[in-house]
């Protein structure tokens, strides 16, 4: 008689408790995520009348949208941003995977290989950006004193816009690769061996294996890194503010490098709204495109 | 056959080895030359003189120990902050019946995914209003949220793993729900309420758009931004600052070292269930 009450209290109870106990996660999450994201879009639509500074902001609807339609820097500032993407995405990846596949073999001593991974990841990105300048500097840069060992004329790196971004890339390339090779590594862990020993046994080659074994088992690793570098290869900042502070000029700058600029710089924070508004717009239709692969790709499984 | 095998082995050992400390190494022997050693061409690879010079300037050059003391208190307090709100969301999400769970968790991934400077111009402007600008506040809760998604789903994966019965047994014998959270729940599962923390510190530790938005008093930078004041306006003490890079990777070189392991298994979890 009495336990259909308490089965039913107990349910209750478990329920209030687990809304309690998910509270204060929530309530961070609305304080520091969800109302700076919707005052970043109603504050993007307002602006500091420069007749009349006085008066504070003044609602200018999408008047700071046209405003970066027409702006050059932004449109550099984007361009620059899908060129770091577009290269060391899939740059990283390659890299990544050749040092997953270095790594994974039967090591006796494993720190070694497990350090090299660890630390570059471990490295701040600014401290990344701030090494690689040495790298590249034009007379005492160890890049050039290797160039010129293969005969070839010392090259101003970080003074010119191409070489500059060259720069910037293999930096961002070696930071971010150890992090995919980590997760990369962890994928080809679960590979089973006796699929490689089956395919030894049907005579095989080592690209053969690779091809048909390995690079189809890794696609759910191989996804999930890729969606962790583009979401953080879209917000570029740390490695080119270290390295060039984006120049020459504005050469190397990122969006996210102009949105900071234009807020705490400029202190337009009408415009730099307007700007972080269309980064997470951008940032959000990339994730979801990720995001629809996978589905598909799920639901392909599954079928 | 045997043998190269061998070989093999420890080429792939030293490539992947090399790719990762070669930066170290270099700032390290970069630490211990002298300014006049530096300009000399060709460049040397090791140091003629080493010299102990430029760390005794790195401290009296600018107040690093300070910088480090302001890193180690916001990612210190951000972490415990993150993983005891981490832990009751896991808990809840993982031991007791919840509706709308998978959404939940879906939503957090989404917020791990936001872009950090989209919401960097109006927490700077809500902070600035508050007052909270310099002071430990305004990175504390911005990075406990920041790692909390992760550190969530971290703890989550292991405790689905502590059967049920140990939890009603401590219930029995008296302990309450949370009070099995914290006695049973949490000490099982240490190892990913640790890894959940050092990947939080970590985070919190190499984090920089925000340490330099939210912090413009020199006493108040934390390590990331303050490393990068020991630039001049035009000319770069590269032995200086090689030096003062070098202490200040030294605590989270110790750090991944003593718990490499951890670290590894943390940050791949994703990676192999996803």
């Amino acid at each position: 008689m009495r336990d259909a009450p308490v089965a039913r209290g107990k349910d209750l109870s478990e329920r209030a408790l687990g809304t309690l106990l998910l509270l204060p996660a929530g309530l961070l999450l609305a304080v520091i995520v969800v109302y700076p994201i919707a005052t970043l879009f109603w504050g993007s639509l307002h602006s500091v009348d420069n007749a009349n500074p006085a008066a504070g902001d003044q609602f200018v609807g999408f008047e700071n949208y046209l405003r970066a339609f027409e702006d050059d820097r932004f449109w550099h500032s984007l361009a620059q941003t899908v060129v770091y993407v577009v290269v060391t995405v899939p740059g990283a990846l390659v890299i990544g995977l050749g040092l997953a596949l270095l790594a994974n073999r039967p090591f006796r001593v494993k720190w070694p290989v497990r350090l090299g991974l660890l630390l570059p990841w471990a490295l701040p990105l600014v401290f990344a950006g701030l090494i690689f300048r040495w790298f590249f500097e034009y007379q005492t840069g160890v890049v050039n004193d290797w160039l010129g060992r293969l005969g070839i004329a010392p090259l101003n790196w970080l003074s010119d816009p191409t070489l500059a971004t060259i720069a910037i890339c293999i930096a961002i390339m070696w930071k971010a690769s150890s992090f995919m090779a980590l997760m990369l590594l962890a994928g080809l862990q679960t590979i089973p061996k006796s699929l490689y020993e089956a395919a030894e046994v049907d005579g095989a080659t080592a690209w053969q294996q690779f091809v048909e074994i390995t690079l189809p088992m890794l696609r759910p690793a191989i996804f999930v890194a890729l969606t962790f570098r583009t979401i953080t290869a879209i917000q570029t900042f740390d490695i080119p503010y270290a390295m060039t502070g984006g120049g020459p000029g504005d050469a190397t700058e990122t969006l996210a490098m102009y949105i900071h600029k234009t807020t705490l710089d400029f202190l337009d924070f009408g415009y730099g709204s307007a700007l972080a508004a269309l980064m997470f717009v951008f940032s959000m239709v990339a994730t979801s495109g990720y995001l629809k692969y996978t589905r598909r790709n799920a639901g392909r499984n599954g079928g | 056959m045997n043998f190269d095998r061998r070989s093999v082995v420890w080429l792939s050992a030293i490539v992947v080895a090399v790719n990762g400390f070669f930066p170290a190494v270099w700032i390290l022997l970069t630490s211990l030359k002298t300014e006049t050693e530096l300009i000399r061409s060709p460049i040397t690879y090791l140091p003629d003189a080493p010299t102990v010079g430029n760390y005794v300037t790195a401290f009296t050059a600018q107040p690093i120990l300070r910088f480090m003391w302001n890193s180690l208190v916001v990612a210190g307090l951000s972490t415990a902050l993150c993983v005891l709100v981490g832990a009751l969301a896991a808990y809840a999400l993982t031991r007791l019946r919840m509706p709308y769970r998978n959404l939940i968790m879906s939503a957090l991934l989404a917020v791990a995914m936001f872009p950090l400077i989209s919401l960097m111009v109006p927490l700077f402007k809500a902070m600035r209003e508050l007052g909270l600008l310099n002071t430990y506040l305004a990175l504390i809760l911005p990075y406990a949220v920041l790692s909390l998604p992760v550190c969530t789903l971290v703890m989550a994966a292991f405790f689905q793993d502590i059967p049920p019965d140990l939890e009603a047994a401590a219930m029995v014998d008296g302990c309450s729900r949370v009070g099995a959270l914290f006695r049973v729940v949490m000490p099982l599962s240490a190892p990913g309420v640790f890894t959940a923390a050092i990947l939080a510190f970590v985070n919190a530790w190499d984090e920089f758009l925000l340490a330099l938005t939210m912090m413009n008093r020199v006493n108040m930078r934390t390590l990331s931004v303050g490393i990068t004041l020991y630039q001049g306006e035009f000319a770069f003490p590269w032995p200086l600052i090689s030096a003062a890079l070098i202490i200040a990777i030294v605590p989270i070189c110790i750090l991944i070292a003593v718990f490499q392991e951890r670290v590894v298994g943390g940050l791949t979890s994703g990676g192999v269930k996803g």
